[in-house]
């Protein structure tokens, strides 16, 4: 349930510690540095877990900022949501509070490809994160700026292994210590701001770019491997110098869908919600890019940029001659001003006016705030565990931009994650890990640290091979007892809800499958079905449920006794009989993952004398990578099958000396990798 | 190496001899290290030896050693007791028991240099794993090499030559690009659509190519077991009434009395079985027990063995005895269809064959030859005489290009499937991509997976295909903004 109200900030300042002195030499469980949505994420996750959390971000007030889109979810990103929420996140609850108009993308593709979707206010989305972690017990903020990173000298038994100690704040000698440090930088890792043909040092406009000190500390005393990407975010425009008359008007769902497991409805009242607006880009638009190119310092870099949230640049070189979509996105309930999805931009000011005001309902805009293009460093996710730990280095967690993706909700789920292995580490319990069969945060965390990053990573449907598995509806199942019963970062309300859910519809569908009827009485129960009469077999409940035209309610008319206590999960029972015997289909290769996956490759071999034939090539990849099991290794880009096989006997033979585990025939591995 | 004539059973005993006696301390590792080389890989420590030249009919054999042990194999067992000849020239030698020096065969011998360090009997295609795994040869040409070196006819080593070269997989791998760019358009229209102008005529378009992918992959599916036949021989089954000259027949077309033939009605009880090269195809030709009713019990068996022969077959030569035949054109039709309904149970793939035809009155001869062709309801019809062998030469060129026909020519046309792997893997494609056709309209989600599938099978001959792949081809064909 929502609460009525947020608590009015300002009175609850005072937990949050503005001045640092009284913390040096104060010991936490875990330091977070950085307040973005995967740095509150990690630290919402780790207190819940049971860690003393320090939280460390340079201006208090801009925790939970949305820094570019004003929306959350989508096609993807929305399972992501759902997921991070599974997992008592913040961000789903955070969207239910903030959210200002909701749709679910792809309604008419299937349900395991729904994206929930909302536009989003800013403010009450910043309000809802500060308030909840303020309410957070064992997480304190405070506002600084980190200027190390402190480790351990290498481990002389283990040459180029450190352990975290602390961090070191900037101006000051200020050393606080932790035994876990989770890094959620954003785009401020050496980030670089462009404007035109004006470049300067920082991460986002209008706040202090972050010191040096943190980079050296990861490549030159870590010796981390590091790449640089970038992105950028398009000029705000004012909502009163825009026609929208001549835009489209793109309306919400009418009955807006939480994102949240726990919410039942949303805080923005269906009728009180605000549209978007969809327009084009035109010749014209094309024209300015082509004429301001050599302005525009960003552009003619060749740093790696997403090639799915594109500058506007970069949309009219690759596809030129064509018209663009540009949407016209609220900023919030009270806001002037509207945000264009798709006008991502670099060029100097005065160029970005012009262009704008070639598309027809911005003839007469202005611009609030110009866009500007971003460039960062990321470590090379390769280097990390599953459990998003630096593996030289214990205790040293990364989530967010950091690994080389982009996007909110990619940064959240890996932050709830870190986070809640961070404090795992701290408090002397064992690292977890999620699957890629079980969970789109699986996936996202096994192509990061098995794959690497060549662009800014985002999630898509088509990444999780499990999808119709993996669905929104049913993230609670997959992931909330898991979530309290191994990893300890979900209430005992969400876990007790979660477990409520599960025996319901176990209920219901034992209650369907028991109604076992022959074609012709389903066909007296439900007329208007078109039941094929030369099946002389007997139906089920469930079976019926499969058909396309019929639907729970349809079922618990014709049998209320048995079935109109499940209601309330109608939905949810029909997307469960309809992918069914897709997901039964499914077990027997996700069972092979996760054999693969069982199979862990020590992460101490030394690939280069191996005695076992792969060839050089192979050798580089693993030796770069060192993929953490088996099956990560399988799904390594250069990974040839024989290597496969050869990686799979060297497996057996050092397993076999341990114990006699079961493992599957090599033909048939031979077979799956081929 | 150790070419020798075909008679290699002795060199066969003495090699796994070696190999037991070699069985000392550390298993498989009796001769210490005689070569240099490189430290060699785990996998490759052990010596091996086998048969290269496949089973069976042989004009040569070769035995192949590959291994550390090699030198120590050719030292003792061709004599070489000082020093090894230089590599890659070949000598005659004889063979000899390195145990009681009993001379077992002479024949060529030479040696290529190798890398290194026991003796034991190479597992089935170890030769061909060890080629793979070393990067060597893909999966579709090391199928394709099993089948060159299996090959006993011309037509089956064109064949295999033909899937080696990688027409087959280019075949395969043509129907993976066209599979990857519909699942790319089906998950563009999945995750992008919404937000990006991805029309709906991308899904009409993938439409098109499932439904055309659908048709090819059938239509190679419904080869009838070409491509599988070439490569393990066409099954031909000599049946009918007893005393026809069944087993006089299968003398005939294998040149030599493979069947006791006698005057005797069921001589033949069991099957009779021999291989034959037809004019480069492989037959394996069955000569079966007469039909009729009998009390005997072995008879009876023997019967129905012939049926269950005559079910499986490819292609059936039902024998008649030509002086059973009424005179009259017509009637001897007649009688033959009702013969051919108690022997056959379709007439789709049969020869009659008309045998005595000496015994026929010339006239009649004649008339039955030219009138009985084009009769309607009956196979091709032939009058042969084992006897006199008149009508023989006629018979095997239509027998000839009826094993041709089942073949299929391997220089012609798009390739044929040669292994029962292939099929499995394309069946299942072909009922993914009838998944996608099933839940267009209603689940775009369920629908995909159907193409995902049919990527994935085609994928386990071909080679895997991941998302990053299909990803690329997204980006590459759409302009997506978000």
């Amino acid at each position: 349930m929502l609460r009525k109200k947020l608590p009015f900030l300002h009175s609850l300042l005072s937990p949050v510690s503005r001045h640092v002195g009284h913390l040096t030499g104060h010991q936490y469980d875990v330091i977070v540095v950085g307040g973005g949505h995967a740095g509150t994420e990690a630290a919402a996750a780790a207190a819940r877990v049971g860690a003393e959390t320090l939280l460390i971000t340079q201006k208090i007030h801009t925790i939970g900022a949305l820094s570019c889109n004003p929306s959350l979810g989508g096609v993807g990103k929305g399972q992501l949501v759902k997921e991070v929420d599974a997992l008592d996140g913040l961000c789903g609850r955070a969207g239910d509070w903030a959210g200002i108009h909701f749709s679910i993308l792809n309604r008419r593709k299937g349900p395991a490809v729904w994206g929930p979707r909302a536009q989003l206010d800013r403010q009450r989305y910043r309000d809802f994160i500060q308030s909840e972690l303020l309410s957070t017990p064992r997480l304190t903020m405070v506002e600084g700026s980190v200027e190390e990173l402190l480790v351990t000298e290498p481990n002389p038994e283990e040459p180029g292994h450190h352990r975290v100690t602390g961090i070191r704040l900037a101006n000051g000698s200020h050393a606080i210590s932790a035994r876990s440090v989770v890094l959620t930088t954003g785009t401020f890792l050496s980030g670089s701001l462009f404007v035109g043909q004006t470049t300067s040092p920082g991460g986002r406009i209008g706040d202090a770019p972050s010191s040096a000190g943190l980079s050296h500390t990861l490549r030159e005393r870590l010796g981390l491997r590091t790449g640089r990407l970038r992105t950028g975010t398009p000029p705000r425009i004012v909502k009163d110098s825009v026609d929208l008359s001549l835009a489209k008007l793109h309306l919400p769902d009418s009955h807006p869908t939480p994102f949240s497991f726990l919410n039942t409805h949303t805080h923005c009242k269906p009728e009180e919600q605000l549209p978007c607006y969809l327009t084009f880009t035109t010749p014209g638009v094309e024209r300015v890019v082509r004429e301001s190119l050599q302005l525009n310092c960003h552009i003619q870099q060749d740093t790696k940029g997403p090639r799915y949230c594109p500058s506007i640049e970069s949309r009219v070189l690759r596809f030129p001659g064509r018209s663009h979509q540009v949407w016209l996105e609220p900023e919030g309930v009270t806001s002037d001003l509207l945000y264009p999805q798709g006008l991502s931009m670099t060029m100097p000011p005065d160029i970005q006016l012009r262009l704008i005001r070639e598309i027809p309902p911005m003839r007469r805009a202005e611009i609030h705030t110009p866009g500007y293009g971003v460039q960062y460093d990321f470590v090379c996710p390769t280097q990390l565990s599953p459990a998003l730990q630096v593996k030289s280095t214990q205790g040293l967690f990364l989530a967010g931009q950091i690994n080389g993706t982009t996007g909110y909700e990619e940064a959240a789920a890996q932050g709830l994650w870190a986070g809640a292995n961070a404090a795992r580490s701290a408090l002397s319990m064992p690292t977890v890990t999620l699957s890629r069969t079980e969970s789109y945060i699986g996936v996202l965390i096994d192509d990061l640290v098995s794959r690497g990053v060549t662009e800014p990573y985002r999630m898509f449907t088509s990444r999780a091979e499990f999808r119709t598995s993996l669905r929104p509806d049913n993230a609670d199942l997959r992931l909330t007892p898991k979530g309290f019963e191994e990893v300890g970062c979900v209430s005992s309300v969400r876990y007790q809800e979660s477990l409520r859910v599960r025996n319901s519809l176990q209920d219901a569908l034992t209650a369907l499958q028991a109604l076992f009827l022959s074609t012709s009485s389903w066909k007296k129960k439900l007329p208007s079905v078109p039941i094929s009469e030369t099946k002389s077999t007997l139906l089920t409940g469930l079976d019926l449920l499969q058909y396309n035209d019929v639907t729970f309610e349809m079922l618990a008319s014709a049998f209320p006794e048995s079935l109109s206590s499940f209601m309330e999960f109608a939905q949810r029972l029909k997307i469960e009989a309809v992918y069914k015997p897709h997901c039964d289909l499914n077990k027997k290769e996700i069972e092979r993952i996760q054999r693969e996956e069982n199979m862990s490759l020590p992460q101490d071999i030394d690939y280069f004398s191996l005695p076992v034939s792969l060839s050089d090539e192979v050798r580089e990849i693993l030796d770069r990578v060192r993929p953490s099991t088996l099956g990560a290794a399988t799904r390594l880009e250069g990974i040839t099958p024989a290597a496969v096989v050869n990686l799979l006997n060297y497996v057996r033979v050092t397993e076999k000396k341990k114990e006699t585990p079961q493992y599957f025939d090599g033909e048939r591995v031979r077979e799956d990798t081929a | 190496m150790l070419p020798l004539r075909p008679v290699c059973g002795g060199i066969w005993r003495a090699a796994v001899h070696t190999v037991r006696m070699s069985r000392g301390a550390p298993p498989y590792r009796l001769f210490s290290s005689t070569c240099d080389g490189a430290p060699a890989a785990l996998a490759d420590a052990d010596t091996i030896f086998a048969l290269s030249s496949g089973h069976g009919r042989c004009g040569v054999a070769v035995v192949r050693v590959s291994g550390p042990a090699s030198a120590t194999a050719l030292r003792c067992m061709a004599g070489f007791t000082q020093r090894l000849p230089p590599p890659r020239t070949a000598l005659l030698r004889s063979i000899t028991d390195p145990r009681s020096t009993e001379v077992l065969d002479r024949g060529l011998v030479l040696w290529f240099p190798g890398s290194v360090p026991g003796l034991r009997p190479a597992e089935a295609g170890e030769f061909t794993r060890r080629a793979f795994q070393a990067g060597k040869l893909g999966l579709t040409e090391v199928e394709g090499l099993g089948d060159l070196i299996h090959a006993e006819t011309e037509a089956q080593r064109r064949q295999a030559l033909r899937q080696m070269s990688g027409e087959l997989g280019r075949l395969y791998q043509d129907w993976s690009d066209r599979l990857k760019r519909c699942l790319a358009h089906v998950e563009a229209f999945i995750d992008f659509s919404e937000d990006e102008l991805i029309e709906d005529g991308v899904l009409n378009r993938v439409d098109v190519s499932v439904s055309d992918l659908q048709a090819e992959i059938e239509r190679h599916l419904k080869d009838e077991r070409r491509g599988e036949r070439l490569r393990s021989g066409v099954q031909v089954v000599i049946a009918g009434a007893t005393n026809a000259g069944k087993s006089s027949l299968l003398n005939k077309l294998c040149q030599r009395p493979a069947a006791i033939v006698s005057p005797i009605a069921g001589t033949t009880r069991d099957v009779v079985e021999t291989a034959l090269d037809l004019g480069g195809f492989p037959v394996l030709l069955s000569d079966t027990a007469g039909l009729r009713d009998s009390s005997d019990l072995v008879e009876r068996e023997g019967v129905r063995r012939a049926r269950e022969r005559v079910e499986q077959a490819d292609l059936t030569l039902v024998v008649v005895d030509s002086a059973h035949l009424p005179s009259e054109v017509d009637r001897a039709a007649a009688f033959l269809r009702e013969h051919l309904r108690s022997v056959l149970p379709d007439t789709d793939r049969c020869l009659l064959v008309l045998n005595k035809a000496d015994l026929l009155p010339e006239k009649q001869r004649q008339k039955l030859d030219t009138e009985l062709r084009g009769v309607s309801g009956l196979p091709a019809v032939r009058l042969i005489s084992c006897q006199t062998n008149e009508g023989l030469k006629a018979f095997l060129t239509v027998l000839h290009s009826s094993v041709k026909t089942l073949c299929g020519d391997p220089l012609f046309g798009a390739p044929t499937l040669t292994q029962a792997r292939h099929r499995a893997h394309l069946q299942r494609c072909a009922a993914a991509l009838a998944q996608y056709q099933r839940y267009r309209d209603t689940d775009l989600a369920l629908a995909a997976e159907g193409v995902r599938l049919a990527v994935t099978s085609l994928g386990r001959i071909t080679g895997r295909v991941g998302a990053e792949e299909i990803l690329d081809i997204i980006f590459k064909d759409f302009c997506i903004g978000k």
